[in-house]
C-alpha cells in the first residue's frame, strides 16, 4: 500500500491500488548531450533575433515605441485625478495634439486617454462618475464615432482597469522595459498579424478585409505621433489609405432596400446622445471641473462621410449649444487649416506640433472668455 | 499568473534559484515553494488564496479523523465533511449561477415569475482542479488506499504546488506527497529536459494555439448566422487543434517546470487524435481527469461489475458529470453525454462484431482513427459554442444545411489553420505508439538543437500573448 509518508505504519491491510501508476511519476530523460544542445540553440536564437531586430529596424520600426495596450491606458487613467487636464477622443486626438507642445505652452502636461476607433462618450461617463476627478476634459470629437456608438474598438479598457490583476500589472511593467530597447516587440511584427495582413486572394463573394496599418509611435505616457514610414514610404501610405477606403465602406450605413441613401439620423437620437453627454458634463461641472470639445482636421475619403453624413448644424453646433460648452473646430479658424494629412485622417508628426502651437492659443482664449462670461 | 507571461519568467528564475541555493535546508526550500505557489495563485486574485487554505485545512483534518475513527459511521461523517466542503466551494462558485438560472427557467415554465438578484460571483481559476485533487486525498484515506500524510507542510504543498495548481495534471496524493519527503533537486539532464518541455509547451500554446488556430476559431464561432461548409469545418477542426495545443501545452509546461525543480508529474496527453475508438481516446486525452473519474466515480458506483445495463448507466453518469466538470452549462453536459454515448456504442460494437484479421492492419486502424477524430470534432462543437442553438447552427453548417450560409474566413485564416491541423493529425498518428522522450533519444543532436532554436525563435517573435489558457475557466 502506498503511503503518503516515507514510513508505512498504518493499521490497514494492503489493498489493490489500481489508481497508482508508478510509470507516470518517473519521468525518463532522453540521454542526449543537453548542455551542448541548449548552448547551440541559445546562440542560434540570439543570432536569429539579432537579424530579426535589424530587419524590422530597416522597416522603420524603432525601440521606445510603446504598445498601445490596456495596461498603458490604465496607467494614465489612474493619474487622471484632481484638477488634471485630460484628453479623451479617438485616434485624431491621439495624433494631432502633441503633449510636449501643450505642456510648453500651458505649463501643464495633459493626460492622454484617447483610443483609436472608440467613442469618447464612455470615457466621459467614466470620469463623470469618478469623484476623485474635478479637472478639465478636452473631448476630441469625430462625429461618426461620437454620435453612433457609446463603445467601439477599445471599449474593453474600462473593464480591464476594473479587473486588472497584480500579474497583469507586473507584466505591463516588464513589457515596458523590453519595448524601451527593442523594435521587434511591436505588435505588427508578430507572425499572427503578418499572416492576417498577407495579400492573399479573396474568396468568391467576400469583401476585402479591414486591416488598418500601423500608423503611430507612442511614448510611455501615450504622447503619440504619426509613424515616419507613412511619410517616407509611398507604397505603405497608399496601403493605409486603401484600408481607410475599405473601412469607410464597411462602416457606412447600408442603403435602403430600394437603393436610395439611408435616412439621416433622426433628431430624437441626436438629442438622446447629447442628453447623456449633458448629464456627464453636469456631474463634472458640479465638482468644479469643465468639459470642452475639439474637432480635428480630416480630408480625402473622410470629408464626404463626415461633412454630409454629420452636418455641423445638426450635430456639432447643437452639442455645443445644448451643453453650453467651448468647442474649437478646424473649420472655423484659418490657422487650423491647410495641414498635411498623409493618409486623410491624421496629421504627420511635424504638422501635429505646428497644429498644437496654433490650437492651444485659440482653445485657451475661448476657455478664458467662457469663464469671464460666467459660463458654468 | 500565466505561464505565457513575462512575470512567470521572472518568478520561475527566482524560484529555481531559491530551490538550488546551498544555504537553505529542505524544509525551508519547501516553505519557499509553498509561498511561491500562493504568490502564483494570488497574482490573479489575492483573496481567493483563502479557498486554498480552507480546502487544505479541511482535508488535512478530515483525513486524519477518518484514519483514526473507530467506527464506520464516524469515518463516513468525516468523509462527508471533506466532500461537502470541496463540492460546496465548487458548487457555490462554479454552479451557483447555473443552478439559479435553471431554477428561474423552471419557475417560468410552471408560470411563476421569479426574478433572482444578479449572481455576479467570480469563478476562481483552477477551482475544479484543486478541489478534485484534495478530494482524492480524503477519498484515498477513506477507501484505505493510503495513510494520511504526516506533514502539513507536505500536504499543503501537494494542494498548492504551482506548476499544476490551476490546470492540472490532477495529481494523486500518492504521486506527489512522497516526493516531498526527501530533498529534491533536478540533475543537469532533468533540468535541461525540463526547459525543453517548457519550450515545447509554450510553443504549443503561444504559436500554434493562439497564433495559427485561434483566429479561425474566433471568426467561425463568433459569426452570427449559418456558415459555408468550408468555414464551419475549418472553425471546428481549428478548435480541435486549439483546445489540444492549449491544454496539452499547459500540461507540458507544468511537467517541465516541476522537472526543473526535481519533481515528476504524470503525463496528461498521449497524442489523442491518433486514438482508435473512444476508450482509447480517453486513455490519451486529459488522462489525469479520466483516471480520476474512473477511480473515484465510475468504479465506486459499480463500474462494469454489475451487469451490462448498469455498466452503460455508470458510463453515462460518469461522462455526463465529466462534462459538467468542465463548465456550468448544458452544452458541456451534452459534450459529456455524447462521449458517454460513443463509449457505450463502442462497447456494443466490440461485443457484437466478430473479429476479422484485417482489423489489425494499419489501413483499418488509420480509418478508424479518422472516424474517431471526426466524431470527436462533433463533440467539440458543443464544447466551444456559446449555446445549444449556436451549436446546432454550427452542426447544420458543417453538413451544408444552414440557411443563408456565409463565408467568414479569409484564406489568411484557413491556410495556417489547415496546415497546423494536417501536421497535428499526421504527427499524432506517427507518434501513436511512442513518446516524445523515445523520439528524442534517437534524433540526431543537430536536429534537436535546430528544432529547439526554431521553437525559441518563434516564441520570441510571437512574444507571448495576453490570452489565458482555455482550461483556466474549468
Amino acid at each position: 500500500m502506498p503511503s503518503f509518508t516515507s514510513s508505512s505504519d498504518n493499521a490497514y491491510p494492503a489493498v489493490k491500488t489500481s489508481f497508482f501508476d508508478p510509470e507516470h511519476v518517473v519521468r525518463p530523460v532522453p540521454d542526449r548531450p543537453w548542455r551542448a544542445i541548449l548552448l547551440g540553440a541559445v546562440i542560434a536564437t540570439i543570432a536569429l533575433m539579432t537579424g530579426w531586430e535589424i530587419y524590422w529596424r530597416g522597416k522603420e520600426f524603432v525601440a521606445g515605441d510603446f504598445k498601445n495596450t490596456a495596461g498603458l491606458w490604465t496607467e494614465q487613467r489612474n493619474k487622471a485625478v484632481g484638477d488634471a487636464t485630460v484628453f479623451i477622443g479617438s485616434s485624431r486626438m491621439l495624433f494631432d495634439i502633441d503633449l510636449d507642445i501643450w505642456e510648453e505652452l500651458t505649463g501643464e502636461r495633459p493626460i492622454q486617454l484617447s483610443l483609436e476607433g472608440t467613442s469618447p462618450r464612455i470615457f466621459l461617463t467614466d470620469l463623470a462618475n469618478d469623484d476623485a476627478f474635478h479637472g478639465t476634459v478636452v473631448v476630441g470629437l469625430m462625429a461618426p464615432l461620437f454620435f453612433t456608438t457609446d463603445g467601439g474598438l477599445r471599449a474593453e479598457v474600462l473593464n480591464y482597469r476594473k479587473d486588472e490583476t497584480p500579474s497583469q500589472r507586473w507584466d505591463h511593467q516588464l513589457s515596458l522595459n523590453l519595448e524601451r530597447y527593442f523594435a521587434f516587440t511591436d505588435e505588427q511584427t508578430r507572425p499572427k498579424r503578418q499572416m492576417s495582413m498577407a495579400p492573399l486572394p479573396l474568396r468568391d463573394g467576400m469583401k476585402p478585409r479591414f486591416e488598418p496599418r500601423k500608423l503611430e509611435i507612442m511614448t510611455a505616457d501615450r504622447n503619440t505621433e504619426m509613424w515616419s514610414r507613412l511619410i517616407n514610404d509611398e507604397v505603405f501610405r497608399e496601403e493605409a489609405k486603401a484600408q481607410w477606403e475599405i473601412g469607410l465602406k464597411l462602416f457606412a450605413p447600408p442603403p435602403n432596400p430600394d437603393g436610395s441613401p439611408p435616412a439621416p439620423m433622426p433628431d430624437f437620437v441626436i438629442d438622446e446622445v447629447i442628453g447623456s453627454v449633458q448629464a456627464d458634463i453636469d456631474k463634472i461641472r458640479a465638482r468644479g471641473g469643465d468639459v470642452a470639445f475639439a474637432r480635428l482636421p480630416y480630408g480625402g475619403g473622410f470629408t464626404p462621410a463626415e461633412d454630409f453624413g454629420f452636418p455641423r448644424e445638426r450635430f456639432w453646433d447643437r452639442l455645443l449649444s445644448v451643453t453650453n460648452s467651448v468647442g474649437v473646430t478646424w473649420h472655423d479658424h484659418e490657422e487650423l487649416q491647410g495641414y498635411d494629412l498623409p493618409e486623410w485622417s491624421h496629421l504627420s508628426a511635424r504638422e501635429a506640433e505646428r497644429y498644437t502651437r496654433a490650437f492651444v492659443p485659440i482653445f485657451t482664449a475661448q476657455m478664458e472668455k467662457a469663464k469671464a462670461e460666467g459660463a458654468p | 499568473m500565466l505561464f505565457n507571461s513575462l512575470t512567470f519568467v521572472v518568478f520561475f528564475i527566482i524560484v529555481v534559484a531559491l530551490h538550488n541555493a546551498p544555504f537553505f535546508s529542505w524544509r525551508i526550500k519547501k516553505f519557499n515553494l509553498l509561498i511561491a505557489s500562493y504568490l502564483f495563485y494570488a497574482a490573479w486574485n489575492p483573496p481567493f488564496v483563502i479557498l486554498l487554505w480552507l480546502s487544505t485545512l479541511v482535508d488535512w483534518n478530515a483525513a486524519k479523523w477518518i484514519h483514526s475513527a473507530t467506527n464506520e459511521t464516524r469515518r463516513r461523517l468525516f468523509l462527508l465533511l471533506s466532500l461537502a466542503t470541496n463540492l460546496g466551494i465548487l458548487g457555490f462558485f462554479k454552479y451557483g449561477g447555473f443552478l439559479l438560472e435553471n431554477f428561474q427557467a423552471l419557475m417560468t415554465a410552471i408560470g411563476l415569475d421569479y426574478q433572482p438578484a444578479e449572481w455576479g460571483i467570480i469563478l476562481p481559476i483552477g477551482i475544479s482542479f484543486y478541489t478534485f485533487q484534495t478530494m482524492a486525498y480524503s477519498l484515498d484515506v477513506y477507501l484505505r488506499r493510503a495513510a494520511p500524510a504526516k506533514s502539513l507542510l507536505d500536504f499543503s504543498l501537494f494542494v498548492t504546488f504551482f506548476p499544476q495548481l490551476v490546470a492540472g495534471p490532477i495529481v494523486r496524493p500518492s504521486q506527489l506527497i512522497p516526493q516531498f519527503a526527501e530533498p529534491k533537486k533536478a540533475t543537469p539532464p532533468q533540468f535541461y529536459w525540463g526547459l525543453g518541455l517548457i519550450t515545447i509547451g509554450l510553443f504549443e500554446k503561444i504559436v500554434l494555439a493562439d497564433s495559427f488556430l485561434a483566429p479561425a476559431v474566433d471568426a467561425a464561432f463568433g459569426a452570427s448566422g449559418g456558415l459555408a461548409t468550408l468555414d464551419a469545418w475549418t472553425g471546428v477542426l481549428a478548435f480541435s487543434g486549439q483546445i489540444f495545443f492549449d491544454f496539452s501545452g499547459y500540461s507540458t509546461i507544468a511537467i517541465g517546470a516541476a522537472l526543473c525543480l526535481g519533481f515528476a508529474l504524470p503525463n496528461n496527453f498521449r497524442f489523442p487524435y491518433a486514438a482508435i475508438g473512444f476508450s482509447d481516446f480517453w486513455r490519451r486525452w486529459h488522462i489525469s481527469l479520466s483516471t480520476w473519474l474512473r477511480d473515484y466515480l465510475y468504479i465506486p458506483i459499480g463500474g462494469n461489475k454489475k451487469g451490462p445495463v448498469r455498466t452503460y448507466i455508470n458510463l453515462s453518469i460518469t461522462m455526463l458529470l465529466g462534462g459538467l466538470w468542465h463548465g456550468a452549462s448544458w452544452t458541456f453536459v451534452i459534450w459529456g453525454g455524447l462521449h458517454g454515448l460513443y463509449l457505450a456504442g463502442e462497447r456494443l460494437l466490440r461485443e457484437f462484431t466478430p473479429k476479422q484479421d484485417w482489423f489489425s492492419g494499419w489501413p483499418f486502424k488509420f480509418a478508424m482513427a479518422l472516424v474517431t477524430y471526426f466524431l470527436v470534432n462533433i463533440t467539440w462543437v458543443f464544447f466551444r459554442a456559446e449555446s445549444f442553438s449556436d451549436a446546432m447552427l454550427m452542426l447544420s453548417s458543417m453538413f451544408g444545411l444552414a440557411k443563408d450560409a456565409q463565408k467568414v474566413l479569409y484564406l489568411n485564416e484557413i491556410i495556417p489553420a489547415m496546415l497546423v491541423i494536417g501536421g497535428m493529425v499526421l504527427t499524432h498518428w506517427g507518434m501513436r505508439s511512442t513518446t516524445k522522450e523515445a523520439l528524442i533519444a534517437k534524433t540526431p543532436t543537430w536536429a534537436i538543437a535546430a528544432v529547439w532554436t526554431f521553437m525559441l525563435f518563434m516564441l520570441l517573435i510571437t512574444q507571448g500573448s495576453d490570452s489565458a489558457f482555455i482550461y483556466f475557466q474549468f
